[in-house]
Order: structure tokens, then C-alpha cells, then sequence
């Protein structure tokens, strides 16, 4: 009796596990209704993972603005269609939901969430021919319009992160000592070598260079090395928090004076606000304005309007790139072009002193595959707070 | 109705497929797999290639952990091995297809022999740790040498086989499916020779193996270099596929990947990791397809993200309590069912 049971539960399962396949895979058969005349956004957005955190951001940052433009009546009256899929940042999952999104609908501008998936697709777009693409990604790497005709970057890749950092070192303190602290990763290793030459040009000296895991916990004797070296500026690359605090604290524990820095990914608000007490004055690169900057920007105010709540520079970096891929469609309409990968990146590099609404502080242009501006933010704990310490600097 | 089947030979005890009705379904197969490729969209192509990759490399696992009960978590290493060497010949040489592919096979072998090397004296959990040191040396040498392209990796061009460019999903399913049925086939037959049988009998117990006269330390090499030639000819695809690669495209995280897949499709069976191989691919994205059936765009995809990992997750959970021995016991019992109907008991 009790084996009648459990084979009728059994029977059940396998019964419920077919209906939901047959299900799933009678679905993408069907040709998803498309507006003939829809600009279509498609997104490999990591709202699950290891990045998570800033995709959700993301996505909201997009959504929100091909909101924007859809309640203001769409581009030259065609409306902006966003399509989203999670990859819980995995390359072969993105690649994946790349080729849903394209198979079911007609897509014209792409957002990918990492460098790996950026490469892993270039030859797709190439071939494919009709989609300029952008995302997370700021590796120095794709910063090759040849290599990458049909992408770019929404802001300086890692190099220029590490040469707006540097320029605003040798202003401060001319001839000062840098470390560079980074992880062992592709994404940590990445601006490094170009980055030590820049700083010989600018006549600082890079006293110690450190490699550790990413998010390593134990770094005891990496600070032991690093307060030996007595950098006036420690710049960390290629991690989100981990290890930066346990940097920061042991080095305050003993003595070390020096200025620590971080780049983008570290940078948002939240973030830096995770350091404690001891992440006061914690400086670094961000290509943005942070949601409540008190200086001018209508965007901003716009967004404030929508949510209340603060938002983190991952929407703002989802919202800009959404912003550039419809201002390049709209170039693209506008000279009655076809809306081809070639022509939505040359309507792209005719960007020349483009508002943004105040996302970036200065008129923005792009010229090849990246954004070379940023500015130098610093933490105040007390109130909480990223606050600007250099003009926008563009390399 | 088929009640049983009548075996006069010892020849026809150890055939592959013993009835007629296996061979009037394979022949189904096979035709399902030639038309499929016309049928299917581009993403369902891009799908099944990832499936059939995958099935490549857990088939190797199976091997060595379903069949020899040697546990690793190295397999993500072994296919990184095959991976770098299809793209270092591709890139230095220019060596046909089946030559890398078969080159990858071999490294990925060697690879896999001298991590296999402890298994005489080490054996469950604790081998699992040392093939664990295999995924980070291996990504010490991916990362750090100049010819593996270091932490960038290496892109490669499109396979090219008789002056065409295999660069669409459609054209490389006539590449990986067919070697990964070949694979599938090779796996399936060792297990009708002395070198399965013995692989089995280590399983089983290694002891009662040795004083049979198996060699263990010969065997369990052997089991090593073939599990890892299956990782290293899928890594192969893997880079013929993807066409980048780097360090960071070999993580634990896959080796314990295969490791459930051949867990969830049932260990010591070729069927369990095709199904395994399967399950672990497509039932994410089989969610996220039924996800996309309710409405809400968007909004609902941030919310629905999450619940769907935790969906999958209880899935696997789910199987396995029910069915300890895999999906492939789920077959089976279903297969029995059918043999049996309508006069069950």
C-alpha cells in the first residue's frame, strides 16, 4: 500500500516535470507580437549572483528611462521596448538569454553584463550586423573601436579610471609615492601595466604594486608590505569591497597615512558607506553624479521624482546607457539612416558636447568606444555622504 | 506489448541495444537529432550545443565517478586544459579541427593521470580535495603565462572545416553533437569490456578488485586519463564554441556543476549524464520561459529572478528524494512501467 503511494507520487512529479517542459517549449516557438515600428532594448541583466547588486540597479536605471521616453512619445513616435533576462552574470547564461532575446525579437540596441560575455559575443555582433551593444563592463580591452566596432563603454574604462585618479594626484601632491592594490583577476589586472607608465609621465613614482585573491579576507602581510612602501596614495582595482576595509583598518591601526582610492565599482555610496568609522575620507573615480548632489541637474531631479529612495550609480550607469543607445537611434532616424550596428556607432561618435541632463557634471563626447571623464569623490561618514573633491576631469 | 526479451548468447547478453525497439527508437533519435537543426531557432540551437557539451564532459565524469567511484572536482580544469590547447594550436599552428580536438583530448589526459595519482591512497572526500587543487593550478597556469594570454585569455577564430566557417550555432551543432553521440557511444561500450568491468569492480569494492587481479593503481590512472580525455575533447567544444576563453571561464563552480548533473541524472549510468547533463542546462532556462508566461515585463523579471533559483534548487532537492538513484532510474521505472502495462502488479 505504502509502495502504491509513493509510485502515484512519483508517477505525479513526472507527469507535472512533463507538462511544464511541453509548456516552456511550445512557447518560444510562437513569434511574440513586435510593433513593426518598436525600438527594441535587449538586456543580459545579472539580477541574481555575485553581481546582483548592481543589476537590479540596472535595470531599474533603463526601465526607467525608456519609461521616460515612452510617456514623452517615443522616438520620432516610435515607442522603446525594454526586454530583460537574468544571467546571474554567468557568460554561457548570458550568451543564452542574448540569443532568446534576438531570436523573438527584432533587437537594436543591447545591454551585456560583463566583459567576458562582451568578448564572448563581439563575433555574434559582427555578423548579426543591426545591434550596437553596451553594459557593466569597463575593461581597457574593449576599448578598441576596430576590435569592437559595435560596442562601447558608458563611461572611462579602467586605464582612464586609473588616469583621472592620477592626474588628480599629481595636482595634489606633485612627485607622490602610489601603490596600486589589485585582485587576481582579468578584471583587477586590467589597467596595471598601462597605468604604472602613466604615472611615470606624470612624475610620480609607483612605490609597491600588490596582487591578492579577490575578496580575500587575511591581508596582514600585504598591509605589512604595503606600510613599508609608504605610498602617499593607495588606489585598490578589481574588487567591490572585500579586502578594502581590512586594507584600510590595519593600515590605520598601524600609522599608514596614506590616501586610499577606489574605483567605479566601488565607488557607489552604499558601498563605501559598508566601510564604517575607519572608510572616512576614502576617495575614488566615479564618472557620475551620485543621486543627491545638490548641483544642478535635471535628470537627477527627475529621477528623485520617480524614486524617492536613493539610487545607486549602477542605475545611473543602466540609465545613461539607455540614454546613449536611444540618442544614437534617434541620430540614426533623424539622417533617415537604417538602424545598423555601423550607423548607430557613427551617429554614437558624432556625440560632441551632449548634455546628459547633469548624469555626468560636463557635456560628454565620443569620440572612439569609451567616455574619458570622471571626478574624484571622497567618503564623509558623518554625513553620510560622497562628496565632490576635483572638478570633472576628462583625460 | 514487449514482456520480456529471450537472449541465447552471451553475445546478445552483452549487445548494446538488445531489442528491436531500441533500435526502431535510436533510429527515432538519431532522426530527431538530424532534423532538429532546421526545426529550432537559434537559441534553442545555441541550447542544445551547450547541452550536448556539457553531456560530453559529465559523461567523463561519469566514468570515474559513477562507474570507478572516484569522486573529483577537477573536471572544470580538464576541460580548461583541452580548451587552452584547441585555441594555443589554433592560434600558433592553424592545425585542423580533429587534430586539436584530439590534442585536447590528450593533454587534458596527462592532465588528468597525474592528478589521478593519489587516488591509490586517497579516496572520497579527500581525493575530492586534492582534484580540487587541480582547478587552481590550473588556473595559476592559465592566468600567468603569456602563450595562454594570461588573465585576457585567448579569443579565437570561427573551426573551419572543408573551407567553412563554422561560426553559427546551427553550423556547429553538426560538430559537437556528432562527436559528443560518438563520445557517448565510446562510453557506453567500455562498459562492455574488461576495462569497464574492471572500473566497476573497483567501484564496487577495491579490495575484493585487487586480490581479482585488478590492478588498482593501473586502473584508476586509466579511469582518470579517459574521464579527463572526455573533459578535455568537451573543453575542445567548449573553446570551438565560445571562441574566448579565459581563466576565469573554468571555475569551481563548474566542476561541481557536472558533479550534480551526474548526481541528479543517476551515477555508474551513460543515460544519467545525458539526462543529468540536460537537467542542470535546461531546467533554468525552461523556468524562465514558463516565468516569461505571466505578465508584468520587466518589474516582474527582478522579482521572479531570484524565486526561480530557489524553484530550481528544490527541484533538485525534490528529485532526489524521490529518486536517489537519478533521473535515469526515473527512466528506467517509466520504461518498466510501459513494458509491463496494462498487467502491472
Amino acid at each position: 500500500m505504502e509502495h502504491k503511494q509513493i509510485s502515484t507520487r512519483r508517477r505525479s512529479l513526472m507527469l507535472g516535470a512533463a507538462a511544464s517542459g511541453v509548456a516552456a517549449l511550445t512557447q518560444p516557438l510562437s513569434v511574440l507580437a513586435q510593433g513593426a515600428d518598436e525600438i527594441v532594448i535587449g538586456g543580459s541583466i545579472p539580477m541574481t549572483g555575485v553581481f546582483a547588486f548592481a543589476g537590479v540597479g540596472i535595470n531599474d536605471g533603463i526601465q526607467d528611462y525608456v519609461k521616460i521616453i515612452n510617456d514623452a512619445g517615443g522616438i520620432k513616435g516610435r515607442k522603446v521596448k525594454y526586454v530583460p533576462e537574468d544571467t546571474a552574470y554567468k557568460v554561457d547564461v548570458s550568451v543564452a538569454a542574448f540569443k532568446k532575446i534576438t531570436s523573438q525579437n527584432k533587437v537594436n540596441v543591447y545591454y551585456g553584463d560583463s566583459t567576458g560575455f562582451a568578448k564572448t559575443i563581439n563575433p555574434e555582433l559582427e555578423r548579426n550586423g543591426n545591434i550596437l551593444m553596451a553594459g557593466a563592463s569597463f575593461a581597457s580591452e574593449l576599448n578598441d573601436p576596430k576590435k569592437y566596432p559595435h560596442q562601447f563603454l558608458v563611461g572611462p574604462d579602467y586605464t582612464e579610471m586609473f588616469g583621472i585618479l592620477l592626474k588628480h594626484i599629481a595636482k595634489e601632491k606633485p612627485g607622490a609615492k602610489v601603490a596600486f592594490v589589485y585582485s587576481d583577476s582579468e578584471f583587477g589586472r586590467d589597467p596595471i601595466e598601462k597605468s604604472e607608465a602613466a604615472a611615470k609621465q606624470l612624475g610620480l613614482s609607483v612605490a609597491i604594486k600588490i596582487m591578492t585573491a579577490a575578496g580575500s579576507v587575511d591581508v596582514s602581510g600585504e598591509v605589512i608590505k604595503l606600510r613599508r612602501a609608504k605610498p602617499d596614495y593607495t588606489i585598490f582595482h578589481g574588487y567591490i569591497l572585500a579586502p578594502i576595509p581590512e586594507f584600510i583598518t590595519q593600515g590605520k591601526q598601524q600609522g599608514m597615512t596614506t590616501k586610499w582610492m577606489g574605483t567605479f565599482w566601488t565607488m557607489d555610496s552604499s558601498t563605501v558607506m559598508k566601510m564604517g568609522p575607519d572608510g572616512d575620507g576614502f576617495m575614488g573615480v566615479m564618472p557620475y553624479r551620485y543621486y543627491y548632489d545638490t548641483e544642478p541637474a535635471p535628470m537627477l531631479e527627475k529621477i528623485r521624482a520617480m524614486r524617492p529612495e536613493y539610487q545607486s550609480t549602477a542605475y545611473t550607469q543602466g540609465m545613461l546607457a539607455a540614454m546613449l543607445f536611444l540618442e544614437s537611434v534617434k541620430r540614426c532616424l533623424d539622417a533617415g539612416k537604417p538602424l545598423t550596428g555601423d550607423a548607430m556607432k557613427a551617429a554614437l561618435n558624432s556625440i560632441k558636447d551632449y548634455d546628459t541632463g547633469g548624469l555626468i557634471g560636463v557635456p560628454i563626447s565620443i569620440p572612439g568606444n569609451s567616455i574619458p571623464v570622471g571626478r574624484v569623490y571622497q567618503a564623509d561618514m558623518k554625513a553620510q555622504k560622497m562628496v565632490a573633491v576635483s572638478d570633472w576631469i576628462k583625460l | 506489448m514487449r514482456i520480456g526479451t529471450l537472449k541465447e548468447s552471451y553475445v546478445a547478453d552483452a549487445a548494446l541495444f538488445d531489442s528491436r525497439t531500441q533500435h526502431v527508437w535510436l533510429a527515432i533519435g538519431a532522426a530527431a537529432l538530424c532534423l532538429f537543426p532546421f526545426l529550432a531557432n537559434d537559441y534553442w540551437l545555441y541550447l542544445a550545443c551547450l547541452v550536448a557539451i556539457n553531456v560530453a564532459s559529465s559523461a567523463g565524469l561519469n566514468i570515474l565517478t559513477g562507474y570507478t567511484g572516484l569522486v573529483s572536482l577537477g573536471q572544470a580544469a580538464f576541460m580548461g586544459l583541452g580548451a587552452y590547447t584547441v585555441a594555443i594550436l589554433q592560434l600558433r599552428w592553424g592545425t585542423p579541427l580533429a587534430l586539436n580536438l584530439l590534442a585536447a583530448g590528450v593533454v587534458a589526459m596527462l592532465g588528468g593521470i597525474v592528478v589521478g595519482v593519489p587516488s591509490l591512497r586517497v579516496k572520497g572526500l579527500y581525493l575530492a580535495i586534492v582534484t580540487i587543487a587541480a582547478t587552481f593550478i590550473a588556473h595559476f597556469l592559465f592566468a600567468n603565462f603569456d602563450f595562454t594570454g594570461g588573465t585576457t585569455g585567448l579569443s579565437m577564430r570561427p573551426a573551419r572545416v572543408f573551407g567553412t566557417d563554422l561560426d553559427t550555432s546551427f553550423r556547429l551543432y553538426w560538430l559537437i553533437v556528432p562527436v559528443t553521440v560518438l563520445m557517448l557511444f565510446g562510453a557506453a561500450n567500455l562498459f562492455r569490456t574488461r576495462i569497464g568491468r574492471a572500473f566497476i569492480a573497483i567501484r564496487d569494492r577495491d579490495i575484493s578488485a585487487e586480490v581479482l587481479g585488478i590492478a588498482l593503481l593501473r586502473y584508476k590512472l586509466l579511469s582518470f586519463g579517459l574521464s579527463s580525455f572526455y573533459a578535455g575533447v568537451a573543453g575542445g567544444l567548449f573553446a570551438y564554441f565560445f571562441r574566448v576563453i579565459t581563466p576565469e571561464s573554468f571555475p569551481l563552480s563548474m566542476s561541481i556543476f557536472f558533479l550534480a548533473a551526474i548526481i541528479v541524472g543517476g551515477m555508474g549510468s551513460t543515460l544519467g549524464s545525458i539526462l543529468g547533463a540536460a537537467f542542470m542546462t535546461m531546467v533554468p532556462e525552461l523556468l524562465k520561459l514558463i516565468f516569461d508566461l505571466l505578465p508584468g515585463g520587466a518589474d516582474l523579471t527582478v522579482f521572479l529572478a531570484p524565486v526561480r533559483l530557489v524553484i530550481f534548487g528544490l527541484l533538485i532537492i525534490v528529485f532526489l528524494v524521490f529518486e536517489p538513484l537519478g533521473l535515469a532510474e526515473m527512466w528506467r521505472r517509466t520504461r518498466r512501467f510501459f513494458h509491463l502495462w496494462p498487467f502491472r502488479n
